[in-house]
């Protein structure tokens, strides 16, 4: 259906580490930059920039704290498991109009699945290490997480009925004349609030807290904290670059290449992203709920029903 | 041939666990367990002997509904039978009173 | 190198649906189960069945995350931090799983199939599509209000206002004495309970405050020293440069 070329294994291996590493990276100095201009310190660039890095090497010289009896494996599978899941869906996503790692036929489903797992991984970090904060933070984040999983899958099918296909590639070139954060207005906003969810951001900042004293990364320290922050980025990546490219309308765009278009797009993304991070006040997990089913949910209907009917 | 044996695997570790476990939760999953052979079951003779039509496809979606309608009724009960009876181990509903 | 995937996964599934059954930790046996579903998942798109697959693993995580809540709100020993062995009947349900899948491998094994595989070049999940909402119409319709039946049916089964009076009241212990209150002698402090009872009620009662105050300033304490780190991340490194 597509005509890129799988890449081989190790250029694969490759390219989502480059895009992972970058992405992280660039994702902590927005974040830095959003929340020194909201608390109104002075952005000092230089320090921005160095800050990822300065933030690693303290953190991995910190010492590991471990807790009473934790359950090692699912403590180490946490974060191994939320980043890895993080490369699985930056696989699926083209990347420009000749790079994409493995555009399957069924990527969108694959992209909800890594999503569903992606809960699963956050889970597991609230319930190892055998800590009452960090058990309610992560029984809160799956009550709220249910919530918001079907809003997701009801966006992207609907991104997919005008490609008529369920890979991302196809959705990308299904854009090339109209985007479809203007074909389907509420696709886009929606989809925002799925990635803040995920990533356990700005509204939707019920995971590692500061209400719950750190929540699920309370007993975190050292080299675990710094795999969980790492993670986290990495997630928001995956997730800025699909709604990058099933929203925004991918590589698609006038003088530049493609993969630079992607780039600047992804980016824009990972501002906004970052920006509502800081910026937007914590919602209650009771309300919140209330909200995505009463609500949102009727809304990612009507954003179905708009796509269905933009297609016939 | 070699995916029915895993299937077949799958059914009997299925049937050994809910038979075996005291409590319904943990049957659940037992039953889980032998749908899960179903499907890989059903899926194997899709590939390989239903020529690739997609009715045997469909078969394996009401196989996959099914085993939704069973986990939502059952722990529903699972939650009835813990507020009438006061037990989640299956010894508990012995008797047809109350 | 499909065939060696093959192995692997078949033998994973097995491999985690027999430690479903095994491990003490129930929160492990729930996610042992979404493993085994995984793999079948995974088998399931090596037979080109690519879209079944990825919707079997996406389905079955979410039904165990909702298994995991279960298990921990029914089973004792949830984290698995005492050993248990809690089987009934372990021969005869060993047997009857033995003599179950060696009736399937039977028919496996010696039973005629026809041979026709599919093609490795067909649009699996397009047939599908085409063919659900085409021909099998009537089948998907009728999935689609059993569920909805089933949904309604859960909600009225569980629901906390029942049939027989409010929901809650089965769910709470039955009361040491006939008659008396489900809590304990020495729970926390009862208005309703008679004059005697409510006096002994307050002792306790002082003592239980007593003790939820000095629990409260432990976790304060730690609530200050966490929001530092936290802070910390968020970039308010100020304090060190």
């Amino acid at each position: 259906m597509n005509e890129v070329e799988q890449l081989s294994a190790p250029l694969a291996i490759v390219v989502v580490s480059v895009v992972l590493v970058v992405g992280v990276y660039v994702s902590s100095v927005v974040g830095v930059v959003a929340f020194r201009s909201a608390a109104g310190q002075p952005l000092r660039p230089a320090s921005a920039a160095l800050f990822p890095a300065r933030e690693a090497r303290r953190l991995s010289r910190q010492q590991s704290v471990r807790t009473e009896r934790p359950d090692m494996i699912l403590r180490v599978l946490a974060p191994a498991g939320f980043l890895g899941l993080a490369a699985a869906a930056v696989t699926v996503i083209p990347l420009s109009p000749g790079i994409v790692v493995a555009d399957v036929g069924t990527g969108i489903v694959l992209f909800g699945a890594a999503e569903a797992l992606a809960i699963v991984a956050i889970f597991f970090h609230g319930w190892s290490p055998n800590s009452p904060f960090a058990l309610v933070a992560g029984y809160r984040f799956v009550a709220v997480a249910l919530s918001y999983e079907l809003l997701s899958m009801f966006v992207l099918i609907g991104a997919a009925i005008p490609a008529e296909s369920l890979s991302i590639g196809a959705i990308v070139e299904s854009q090339a004349d109209l985007w479809n954060v203007i074909r389907q207005p509420l696709g886009f906003p929606l989809f925002v609030i799925v990635s803040l969810g995920v990533t356990f951001s700005g509204p939707l900042d019920l995971l590692d807290s500061n209400d719950l004293a750190g929540g699920g990364s309370v007993e975190d320290s050292g080299i675990q904290r710094l795999a969980w922050q790492i993670a986290r980025h990495a997630m928001r990546i995956a997730f800025a670059a699909c709604a990058a490219a099933v929203f925004l309308g991918g590589w698609h765009g006038p003088l530049l290449p493609g993969g630079l278009w992607m780039a600047l797009k992804t980016f824009a993304v990972i501002a906004l992203l970052g920006f509502l991070d800081v910026f937007v006040a914590r919602i209650s997990a009771e309300r919140f709920v209330r909200l995505a089913w009463g609500v949102l949910l009727p809304l990612a209907f009507l954003d179905l029903l708009i796509a269905g009917v933009g297609a016939l | 041939m070699t995916v029915l044996l895993v299937a077949s695997a799958l059914i009997g570790v299925g049937v050994w666990g809910a038979l075996a476990q005291q409590t319904f939760v943990m049957l659940m999953m037992g039953i889980e367990m032998m749908l899960n052979g179903v499907i890989l079951a059903t899926g194997a003779f899709w590939a390989f002997t239903g020529s690739g039509l997609p009715k045997g496809q469909v078969l394996v979606i009401l196989t996959m509904a099914v085993m939704a309608v069973e986990l939502a009724i059952g722990f529903a009960l699972v939650a009835a039978v813990y507020r009438a009876r006061q037990t989640d181990m299956t010894e508990g509903i012995g008797s047809l009173k109350g | 190198m499909i065939d060696v995937a093959f192995v692997v996964f078949s033998v994973a599934a097995v491999a985690s649906g027999y430690g479903v059954f095994r491990v003490d930790s129930m929160i492990r046996a729930t996610y042992l189960l979404l493993a085994s579903f995984l793999n079948v998942g995974a088998i399931l798109v090596l037979l080109l069945a690519e879209y079944l697959g990825v919707a079997l693993l996406f389905m079955m995580t979410v039904e165990m995350i909702v298994m995991g809540l279960f298990m921990v709100m029914f089973m004792m020993n949830p984290a698995g931090l005492n050993p248990m062995n809690m089987v009934h009947q372990p021969r005869f349900a060993a047997a009857a799983g033995v003599i179950a899948a060696a009736g399937v491998a039977v028919v496996a094994v010696f039973a005629d199939f026809p041979d026709a595989p599919v093609g490795a070049e067909s649009a699996t999940t397009r047939e599908l599509g085409i063919e659900l909402l085409g021909g099998s119409m009537l089948v998907f319709e009728s999935i689609g209000v059993t569920l909805l039946a089933t949904m309604v049916c859960s909600v009225i089964l569980s629901s906390a206002t029942g049939r027989f009076g409010d929901g809650y009241e089965g769910s709470l212990a039955p009361a040491l004495e006939p008659g008396g209150d489900h809590r304990p002698a020495d729970d926390l402090y009862d208005p309703d309970a008679a004059m005697g009872h409510s006096m002994h009620g307050m002792d306790h009662g002082g003592m239980d405050m007593g003790e939820m105050d000095h629990s409260k300033m432990d976790h304060g304490d730690k609530d200050m020293d966490d929001m530092d780190m936290g802070g910390m991340d968020h970039g308010d490194m100020d304090h060190d440069s």
